[in-house]
């Protein structure tokens, strides 16, 4: 029973737990652009692939891993900052702003993941595990790339938790969502939030690209692939909640990992996509719905 | 206001019946057949965008896997011709029957939300059916079917061959034109109205004496089964199906062209995709990435003129006129 | 005369509901005889728009029951309290904006020919457009018939309010705050229209504005704080002392 435990389960354990880290990152970002601009990012995904896509090429001119992880973040800013203002913002004000930017994210999305198709071909590109080999943890082998993913991912999300609700600059952030009018009226440059906010929360999904692009390769369709999952974590855990995508991205992934023991993978998406339609039939606010709950 | 968009509408109609003329009139003369073949292409697919508008721009409902139904209609009629050696009107009942049937099935898990939630299970939905499809052996997975024969019509005039380009043209048209005018129809019925009630303010519709659960599932399974006749003539105009036709970028497509024609039009989906068919060829002669272009052009639409063509037109009769 | 005619068309009966841990309405029995106008005032946050939701059916109440023609309805949509004689408009106008002003009263008076059947398919409704086309006469909407709601002025969205809410021929009609945000002549005329209205069916009125509501009403039930503070009629409870502190602290008159 214990070997069993420590041959079959273990791995397929920290497996998931080392998607569950990426994914978390990824539906973190979706979840807060959701809590805060009230936005439901289409193009989510498609930078997701921006941060393997560009991850890749840096590599590819030498620049090592470790630097990527710092650098793709960073470049997805500025593109994050573009998008929010001169195009969300267009349709921010209208009445029909919720399919506006729904449709207009989906836009964004086509001409994205046809410009990787165009930069970078529509062939997979596989990068090398930054960290080979294997280490033995409790008497079984694990990948260190996955325990790095595992390790790295934790803290980071510990971090977007930290300054969420722990620091002054988190509660400017978590005042425009509440209030924008009154934020606004308090001096809080809301229009600003708004926009960092957004380049922020691609920057996590970029960021996650790089993480679980040795894990899972690159290819232009890699975002929408992914998309599917993200969403079903930020609604399972509830639109907006930071805690909600954390306990539903372990939770999910974790059912993935455990469920490809006994179920072929093909099967995976039908079982994402029919915990999300039961949530969303059930208790479509979600485990934790709403950002002022932590 | 709401006049110049009728006139607007008319002009459209009269616009895309002139042009099917035209193009079955002097295509026929030239022997063409590339081009009537696309406009027809452009035909199927603009019925799949009528049953988009039909829940989006009427009842309010944004459907993002709408393919889904349109890919069941291509694949049942791909099998019962191929297989079972069906006729033409016996195709088109079945999967008016069938396609009814998935529809009000689907109908129970998707309507459970609104808005952005409905938007993602409908996704969903097709997603999950999409893989489903191209992992399914039997359904000739990732290469899908091939060799579906062309069908004769019977008719009381004769026997009608689809496998000409002019004549299936224009069997299309009129299947694509009898949707429309059923769907025009439908817009100033009871029913009709409380979807427009459903769009424009939900909420109030229990207070002036109506349930929505019911219209809105009829509007839903309207929608599968336009969408579903829509796709069975795909595979008589082109001989094969794939797992393609349920992808999203089908049904995303389907989205753009109806914002792009004039979302709640009706007409508009019938524009939008006369007007998307001829962009993709020839920005498709000039690259394959005509995606980039199509998606950038959706996101100006959106944000600069989200009522669409039609929409525009409608705006500048309404200047004209309260000029004039 | 049958008994029926006397007893109150309708009743709540100890009606509480709370919201976390507000208690908006506090165990409030209310009566409603026929005919005529009975109001419901008191300082914001009183609680008359929980109450008024309660007796519409808009919320379930946490405990207590809802009576209509003696028949307890506390269990019932609003569709169905519509289809037993319940009509009510609301404080922020709840119109179909984007349906022109002919639209609006179509699909509301549609519901007169209801059968059973949601999918229906016969075009033209004889009995629905006779009844929009008294309603548009009877609130001087003529003009604006193919205007779009939304772009009708406050005065006049306010009136289509009301004639949406009567398309039914309701025996109860229940306003909520009709004259919101309205202008003096505006309000008059409204007010003119209530108290014509109130011959012929019964109405249950929020108001914010006083004098109108001690004009128009045979009973006035006032609330503070989620409890029912004083009720009967309008001169009666002008005077009360309990009433006037609720207000102002001093004497309304």
């Amino acid at each position: 029973m214990l070997e069993t435990l420590q041959f079959v389960y273990a791995p397929q354990i920290i497996n998931g737990l080392s998607i569950g880290v990426a994914v978390i990152l990824m539906a973190l970002g979706l979840t807060i652009i959701f809590g805060l601009l009230d936005v439901i990012n289409m193009s989510h995904g498609e930078f997701y692939a921006a941060g393997a896509f560009l991850s890749v090429t840096l590599m590819s001119l030498g620049i090592s891993f470790w630097a990527t992880l710092v650098i793709v973040p960073i470049l997805m800013v500025p593109l994050g900052i573009l998008i929010e203002k001169h195009l969300i913002q267009r349709v921010f004000h209208h009445k029909d702003r919720h399919i506006l930017t729904l449709l207009l994210t989906f836009g964004i999305a086509t001409v994205l993941e046809d410009s990787y198709k165009l930069i970078w071909g529509a062939n997979t590109i596989k990068p090398e595990t930054p960290i080979p080999g294997a280490s033995e943890v409790l008497g079984v082998m694990f990948p260190n790339y996955r325990i790095f993913v595992m390790a790295s991912g934790a803290l980071l999300i510990l971090a977007v938790w930290i300054v969420i609700y722990k620091t002054p600059l988190g509660a400017i952030v978590r005042a425009a969502a509440f209030d924008k009018h009154m934020s606004a009226s308090l001096g809080i440059p809301v229009k600003r939030v708004y926009a960092l906010t957004f380049a922020f929360g691609v920057a996590l999904a970029a960021l996650s690209g790089v993480l679980l692009a040795p894990i899972y390769s690159v290819f232009p369709t890699m975002g929408k692939d992914f998309i599917l999952m993200a969403f079903t974590v930020v609604i399972v855990g509830g639109l907006g909640s930071i805690k909600g995508a954390v306990v539903a991205g372990l939770i999910l992934t974790q059912l993935q990992a455990l469920s490809s023991l006994y179920i072929s993978p093909v099967w995976s998406d039908p079982i994402v996509f029919s915990v999300m339609v039961l949530v969303l039939m059930f208790k479509p606010s979600g485990l934790y719905g709403g950002m002022k709950n932590a | 206001m709401l006049d110049s968009k009728i006139k607007a509408i008319r002009i459209a109609e009269i616009f895309i019946f002139t042009c099917a003329l035209l193009l079955v009139v002097i295509g026929t003369m030239l022997g063409d057949s590339f081009f009537i073949r696309l406009a027809t292409e452009a035909l199927i697919f603009g019925g799949l965008a009528l049953a988009v508008d039909l829940l989006l721009g009427i009842v309010g409902l944004l459907s993002l896997g709408q393919a889904l139904y349109f890919g069941f209609g291509a694949y049942m009629a791909a099998v019962l011709l191929k297989d079972y050696q069906f006729g033409f009107w016996s195709v088109m009942l079945a999967v008016l029957l069938f396609s009814a049937l998935l529809g009000w099935l689907t109908s129970f898990i998707a309507l459970r939300s609104k808005g952005v939630y409905f938007a993602l299970i409908t996704f969903g939905l097709a997603q999950v059916a999409a893989k489903s499809v191209y992992n399914t052996r039997a359904l000739g997975a990732s290469d899908g079917m091939v060799g579906v024969p062309i069908v004769q019509i019977a008719t009381p005039f004769g026997s009608l061959n689809t496998g000409d380009p002019a004549t299936f043209f224009v069997i299309v048209f009129i299947t694509i034109a009898i949707l429309y005018f059923v769907l025009k129809y439908f817009l100033h019925t009871p029913t009709g109205r409380i979807w427009n009630g459903i769009r424009s303010n939900e909420s109030r519709l229990p207070y002036i004496g109506y349930q929505t659960a019911g219209p809105k599932r009829a509007a839903f399974v309207l929608a599968a089964i336009v969408a579903a006749l829509s796709g069975a003539l795909y595979p008589m105009l082109r001989g094969f199906v794939s797992p393609e036709l349920m992808f999203f970028s089908v049904s995303g497509n389907a989205v753009i062209t109806v914002i792009l024609g004039g979302v709640g039009t009706l007409i508009g989906a019938l524009l939008g995709s006369g007007i998307l068919t001829i962009f993709k060829s020839i920005i498709g002669t000039l690259t394959v990435h005509y995606h980039i272009v199509i998606g950038l052009i959706f996101v100006i639409v959106v944000i600069f003129a989200p009522k669409g063509i039609i929409g525009y037109f409608a705006d500048r009769i309404q200047k004209r006129t309260s000029h004039g | 005369m049958v008994s029926k005619n006397i007893s109150p068309i309708l009743s709540g009966k100890n009606l509480t509901k709370k919201f976390g841990g507000l208690v908006a309405v506090n165990n409030v029995s209310i009566e409603v005889e026929r005919l005529g106008v009975t109001s419901v005032i008191g300082p914001n946050g009183a609680g008359k728009s929980t109450l008024f939701n309660l007796l519409s059916g808009s919320f379930s109440p946490d405990s207590g029951n809802v009576f209509l023609n003696e028949e307890n309805i506390s269990n019932l949509s609003p569709a169905s309290r519509l289809s037993r004689g319940m009509a009510r408009s609301f404080q922020i106008t709840n119109l179909f904006f984007d349906l022109s002003v002919d639209d609006n009263l179509m699909l509301a008076c549609q519901r007169l020919e209801s059968s059973k059947m949601l999918v229906k398919l016969n075009r033209f409704s004889e009995q629905a457009i006779a009844r929009s086309d008294e309603l548009i006469r009877d609130f001087q909407l003529e003009s604006k018939r193919q205007e779009l709601a939304g772009a009708l002025s406050h005065g006049e969205q306010r009136r289509l309010e009301i004639a949406v809410t009567m398309a039914m021929k309701p025996e109860l009609l229940m306003l909520d705050e009709p004259t919101q945000g309205m202008s003096h002549s505006d309000t008059i005329e409204t007010s003119n229209l209530i108290s014509e209205l109130g011959q012929k069916v019964t109405i249950l009125l929020i108001e914010h504005d006083v004098e109108l509501v001690m004009n128009l009403s045979k009973k006035v039930v006032v609330m503070a704080l989620g409890s029912k503070i004083a009720e009967g009629e309008p001169e009666s409870v002008r005077r009360d002392p309990l009433v006037q502190t609720a207000y102002f602290g001093e004497s309304l008159a």
